[in-house]
């Protein structure tokens, strides 16, 4: 019975000294954590008293990352598919599409016909549409002239591809000229899509895109009717300005 | 500021131009030479030489120039007998009758001259005869981003 009760204390013992142990190591970690600032452990602590040499290192904050995407509007510098310099200007409209096409991608036939069709995109007055395609080096200029609609500027540039940071054809970017910014951008598998995205835009309220008009008169006034007639394909001698009846429309 | 070229043109767009250097495609036994547009405003694509289908387009704020080139044989010409292109424009240069509108609003200037061996015009149109004082700092701008590269270029041929 001695025996049993020596043995006990003697193991009661030696479990007491595992536990001290245990403390004294748990608090050194403690220690140490907090030195560094983690701020780990108890903040009332003096650390200093207890430095083991290893100073607290210092934690500075690095140079503010970029966000993911810019919303800049660089010009378009390019070629045309004949070869021709050309540059486009972000700031030259009050809105500007661009759309980025390929000449092989099959979603993107559907753009290369629709975009010719101003109406069914729902531009305002004031707009224009610029379709972009990679440089020489990486698309036929041949096949490219072939699927150019008339009366759109086609330009071939890589660069404006790496700018606008396009991920994929066929993409489309909507630049405020008056604030030489993107307002809008992404894919569209169908003109549908890409109306949604520019009526989306153009109901944002934070941008105005009709130009601003400032009451003219006399030869001014004259100047801005035909510049309005013409941003609407009325040229001089079309037949819209010389109706044979004033009930012609509504028949 | 990122420089266009073409045809033996280079011009170094200030901010807010766009322009665009190309030539047309000759006939058969034709020549065409080198044909500049550059704008402040939304530049058609059928924009014709002397700028019929853009100058509609302006806006009393916008200017619009054209440089053209014309065959070698019209060196040593009366017309152009100047030398080198001009750059520096006041706004007694500009008249409202030189500008092809017809209204009265823009004011215009062409200047004929020779430059590295290649005869060209030279004609600018402002939206605004009387701003064409505040558009003369702009257009300075760009008029000295223009160089015209001095040897001959050989002239599309067909046939």
């Amino acid at each position: 019975m001695t025996a049993l009760a020596v043995a006990l204390s003697f193991a009661v013992l030696l479990l007491g000294i595992l536990v001290v142990g245990l403390l004294r190591s748990h608090a050194d970690v403690l220690r140490a954590l907090h030195s560094l600032g983690a701020g780990i452990g108890d903040p009332s602590a003096d650390v200093d008293d207890h430095d083991h040499g290893a100073g607290p290192v210092p934690i500075t904050m690095g140079p503010r990352l970029p966000s993911e995407r810019g919303a800049a509007a660089p010009d378009v510098f390019g070629t045309t598919p004949a070869g021709d310099a050309v540059a486009v200007s972000a700031g030259a409209a009050d809105l500007t599409l661009l759309a980025f096409l390929t000449g092989g991608c099959g979603t993107c036939h559907a753009f290369w016909k629709g975009l010719s069709t101003r109406a069914a995109l729902g531009l305002p007055t004031g707009s224009r549409v610029v379709i972009v395609t990679k440089g020489p080096e990486l698309e036929s200029p041949e096949l490219v002239a072939g699927l150019a609609p008339p009366g759109i500027e086609v330009i071939l540039s890589t660069a404006a591809w790496v700018d606008y940071e396009v991920p994929a054809a066929p993409y489309f970017a909507l630049v405020d000229g008056r604030a030489q910014r993107r307002v809008g951008e992404g894919l569209a598998s169908t003109v549908e899509q890409l109306a949604g995205l520019i009526q989306r835009v153009v109901a944002d309220g934070n941008h105005r895109f009709a130009p601003a008009r400032t009451h003219l008169d006399g030869p001014e006034r004259e100047v801005d009717n035909d510049r309005a007639l013409l941003a609407s394909g009325i040229g001089p001698g079309d037949p819209s300005l010389y109706p044979t009846s004033t009930h012609a429309a509504s028949e | 500021m990122r420089t266009l070229a073409a045809h033996g043109l280079r011009a170094a767009l200030p901010v807010g131009f766009e322009g665009r250097i190309h030539r047309h495609e000759p006939a058969a036994g034709e020549q065409t030479y080198a044909v500049a547009h550059f704008s402040t405003f939304a530049l058609p694509p059928t924009t014709a030489d002397f700028g019929n289908g853009a100058v509609q387009l302006m806006a009393t704020r916008d200017i619009f120039a054209v440089l053209l080139e014309y065959g070698t044989e019209s060196v040593g010409r009366r017309l152009f007998a100047d030398h080198g292109m001009p750059r520096a424009f006041e706004h007694r240069d500009f008249s409202r009758l030189a500008a092809r509108d017809g209204s009265g609003v823009q004011s215009a200037v062409q200047r004929f001259f020779v430059e590295g061996g290649r005869p060209f015009t030279l004609y600018v149109v402002l939206g605004s005869h009387l701003g064409r004082r505040a558009l003369l700092a702009p257009l300075r701008s760009l008029l000295d981003g223009i160089h015209i590269e001095p040897r001959p270029v050989r002239p599309r041929v067909i046939g």
